[in-house]
């Protein structure tokens, strides 16, 4: 166990590269979700992009779940464009990891569009690159 | 208590680490932007008018995956196999005395929640060099100016002989001077505050730092970035880091304003009067 936690350590202690924050600080990467809803509001700022989704459940019942993800230049470099790629009213899949309060809110990973092409949106969950 | 928290942590850290390494593996490719710079035939390092190296062009370093994204990425790392480039050793820890360390060990257990940059401060050197946002060097006659996507910040480096000026105000990036080593530039950075963090989490210092970087274009892709951050008060010897500058001959700099919407701020305080882990982890 010590040791696992020393390469933790070493790893993300001093390794790990940010963009803003740390991923730990606010998420928990042993608790990845995958929900599938319709765009509800994209907030195109710095230093996160937020996306909010409405996912309706099997009784019918609407959440809204947020979503972080990189920041504007991140993502136009990785083949975003902004009030393009993800619309409100487009119905997308997000994949990412729950946040450790708050039920609905998340740092997503990986965007499925409705024609099936994916997008990055966010770092992986440990390396913190927010 | 506090110890079990903070290895509980630490492994889920490094599950979550291996997952989204297994993840990457099925992201798609980026849609615009530069090629990978090792596809280029080779060309030869540019001089400028005086013969020196140029160091002139946008160059990304540091977390390649964040910035460019997974694809990309892989491709660099192949080019670099092609090229017979070897690989970058593996990070040395920071060689922290042990009251330092324990510092640095309390930020850990509170998941890097103080870090200074997710507050949106400006950070420092060397960090702000391995920030996953592109940097410009303008090369001059007396002079070179770096200017970072990052925070819009900037440093204008003399590199006509003059010494640091002698009425230094402690700050962020510090005041820097360079001189010529053959074919490297050798900036002497001195005159930190202790705000910021040198590489990661915890990766504290205090105003003696004395940070000097080298950078060597050994190709014209690449320059290869060597740094020594030298603290008596914190370091038992100094700490060496190494990194690759990849040219970006495609990009642009665009306009990075951390604090438009820095929701971060609000969610840490609820986390800090919230969460157990963080309620009970001393803040140093």
């Amino acid at each position: 166990m010590k040791a696992l936690a020393l390469a933790a350590s070493i790893l993300l202690g001093t390794g790990a590269l940010f963009a803003h924050h740390s991923f730990a600080a606010e998420y928990d990467g042993t608790k990845p979700v995958t929900v599938t809803g319709t765009v509800a509001k994209v907030d195109w700022t710095n230093p996160h992009i937020h996306f909010y989704v409405d996912v309706t459940d099997e009784a019918g019942v609407v959440t809204q779940w947020k979503f972080e993800g990189y920041p504007p230049n991140m993502l136009v470099r990785q083949g975003w464009k902004r009030d393009v790629t993800m619309r409100p009213g487009d119905v997308v899949t997000v994949f990412g990891w729950r946040a450790r309060t708050d039920p609905n809110l998340g740092a997503s990973r990986e965007v499925t569009f409705a024609n099936g092409s994916k997008l990055a949106s966010g770092p992986p969950a440990g390396t913190g690159g927010q | 208590m506090i110890r079990r928290t903070g290895v509980t942590v630490a492994a889920g850290m490094l599950i979550s680490v291996l997952t989204a390494a297994a993840l990457a593996q099925t992201l798609p490719p980026r849609k615009e932007g530069g090629k990978p710079a090792g596809s280029r035939p080779a060309r030869s390092v540019p001089r400028a008018a005086d013969g020196r190296p140029d160091l002139s062009g946008i160059w990304i370093t540091g977390a390649l995956q964040l910035l460019i994204g997974d694809a990309e990425a892989a491709a660099i790392r192949q080019a670099d196999a092609a090229a017979g480039r070897q690989p970058l050793p593996r990070p040395e820890p920071p060689p922290y005395k042990p009251e330092a360390e324990a510092r640095r060990q309390a930020y850990v257990a509170r998941r890097g929640i103080d870090d200074p940059m997710a507050r949106c401060f400006l950070s420092g050197v060397p960090r702000i060099t391995t920030r996953p946002l592109p940097f410009q060097i303008l090369q001059m006659r007396g002079q070179v100016v770096l200017l970072y996507e990052a925070h819009h910040a900037f440093r204008v480096i003399p590199t006509d002989g003059r010494p640091h000026p002698d009425d230094i105000e402690p700050s962020f990036l510090g005041d820097s001077v360079a001189r010529w080593e053959g074919n490297t530039l050798v900036v002497d950075v001195i005159g930190f505050n202790e705000k910021t963090w040198l590489a990661g989490v915890g990766t504290i210092h205090s105003d003696k730092l004395h940070v000097t970087e080298r950078y060597t274009r050994d190709s014209y892709e690449t320059i290869r970035y060597e740094v020594t951050m030298d603290d008596p008060e914190v370091f038992t010897r100094p700490w060496h880091q190494v990194e690759i500058l990849r040219l970006r001959p495609n990009e642009r700099l665009r306009e990075y304003e951390c604090i438009e919407n820095n929701e971060d701020l609000l969610r840490f305080e609820n986390l800090l009067q919230t969460d157990p882990a963080l309620k009970d982890a001393p803040r140093r």
